[in-house]
């Protein structure tokens, strides 16, 4: 999942890979806005056929937390 | 004019007041609706009561319909997003977060429900969630801003989405307002030229401000801050750009900001307050009534799409 997740991550904020890390925070670490938050959540979204709510995204700071996230949704 | 934004909100022009903080309460907003344009009353940072009353008092002044702006960041966000049911406004603007959380409950209450969004992920991600129509609101407006201008996110985001879209940011005259139809918004927003309204209760010193503005006498403050404000230059804006570059902490700058939009809009301090203004104040040249406003835009923008473009 990790691999997946990196490209994901990779692609929307226009980082590199090597940058990303499940301890990664998407906004300490990567420099992210509230802007660059949706792009990554909408491709989340997209990617994992899951819906992620409003509510939810302001625990969703870190990589691994989003990981924990998705797999509490049945992603594999 | 008929666009699906005056079907919408069942206005004759395709023309919405922004719901600026302290300065788009009840008698500016009444007029612009009663002038035959959409008013929204800002609810910014205010108690519920005070919104509420906002709203009554509004009503008295006009029949049409006209809406309130939800300032998500407000402490009281969640109770005015519960009261503009109670009330049954026509429609609800929201700025600065996400509204997704109270989408359903508008929408059971037949209110109309129009995000300003900055970005094309985040006007589909509305569009999905119920949303009737968006502003795509660029960085050129006054106030808290996005960083892409109106002239590219406009049409962007018009692709993106089915449901219409009212451009706002740089809109102050009918050049602008016919631009914006050619992006393939369906209305446009405008705040900067409405705050001179003579209907517009802020202070002198700031209608003075604006109409004296030029072009390059806009600033953008709070980018380090993720929070970044377009306001006019002054004595205020100087002291925070230098604080900014010193790296102040987020807590001395917000203290800095606290109560300044009300010192300027309010007390007229037009330079320790913060003055806040679009790109288009420059073009402001003076105070006029929603109605003058509205009707000039409408013949010149309707000159221009009539025109003979002569081409081919």
């Amino acid at each position: 999942m990790l691999e997946k997740m990196r490209e994901i991550i990779a692609e929307q904020l226009n980082v590199d890979e090597a940058e990303i890390s499940e301890v990664t925070s998407f906004k300490e670490d990567l420099g992210a806005d509230s802007l660059d938050l949706f792009e990554l959540v909408m491709a989340l979204e997209e990617n994992y056929e899951v819906e992620i709510p409003a509510e939810d995204l302001t625990e969703l700071t870190t990589v691994g937390k989003v990981m924990d996230y998705l797999k509490a949704k049945g992603v594999e | 004019m008929k666009t699906r934004v005056t079907e919408l909100l069942n206005i004759k022009y395709p023309i919405i007041q922004g719901g600026m903080a302290w300065v788009a309460e009840h008698s500016l907003a009444a007029a612009v609706s009663q002038a035959g344009g959409f008013g929204l009353i800002g609810a910014a940072n205010a108690p519920v009561e005070v919104v509420r009353e906002e709203i009554r008092k509004a009503r008295e002044l006009t029949d049409q319909p006209f809406g309130v702006n939800i300032m998500l960041l407000s402490p009281h966000a969640k109770d005015i997003a519960q009261m503009v049911t109670e009330e049954n406004v026509a429609a609800v603007t929201t700025g600065a977060g996400n509204p997704e959380p109270y989408i359903p409950m508008w929408k059971e209450a037949g209110i109309r429900v129009i995000p300003v969004v900055a970005s094309v992920a985040l006007a589909k991600r509305m569009e999905k969630h119920g949303a009737d129509a968006v502003v795509a609101e660029g960085c050129e407006s006054g106030g808290h801003i996005g960083q892409t201008t109106t002239m590219a996110l406009v049409p962007q985001v018009a692709d993106a989405v089915r449901i219409p879209v009212i451009a706002a940011g740089g809109i102050g005259d009918g050049r602008g307002m016919a631009a914006a139809l050619m992006l393939g918004a369906e209305a446009v927003q405008m705040g900067t030229r409405f705050v001179v309204a003579e209907e517009s209760i802020v202070h002198e010193n700031y209608k003075q401000k604006i109409i004296k503005a030029r072009d390059i006498d806009s600033e953008v403050t709070g980018l380090t801050t993720g929070h970044p404000v377009r306001s006019l230059r002054n004595q205020m804006t100087r002291e925070y750009l230098r604080m900014e570059q010193e790296g102040a902490s987020f807590e001395e700058l917000e203290y800095m900001t606290l109560g300044s939009l009300r010192k300027a809009v309010m007390d007229g301090d037009v330079k320790g307050g913060t003055v806040m203004a679009g790109q288009i104040a420059g073009l402001v040249k003076k105070e006029q009534t929603c109605a003058e406003i509205i009707q000039e835009m409408l013949s010149e923008a309707g000159a221009l799409l009539k025109k003979d473009w002569n081409i081919g």
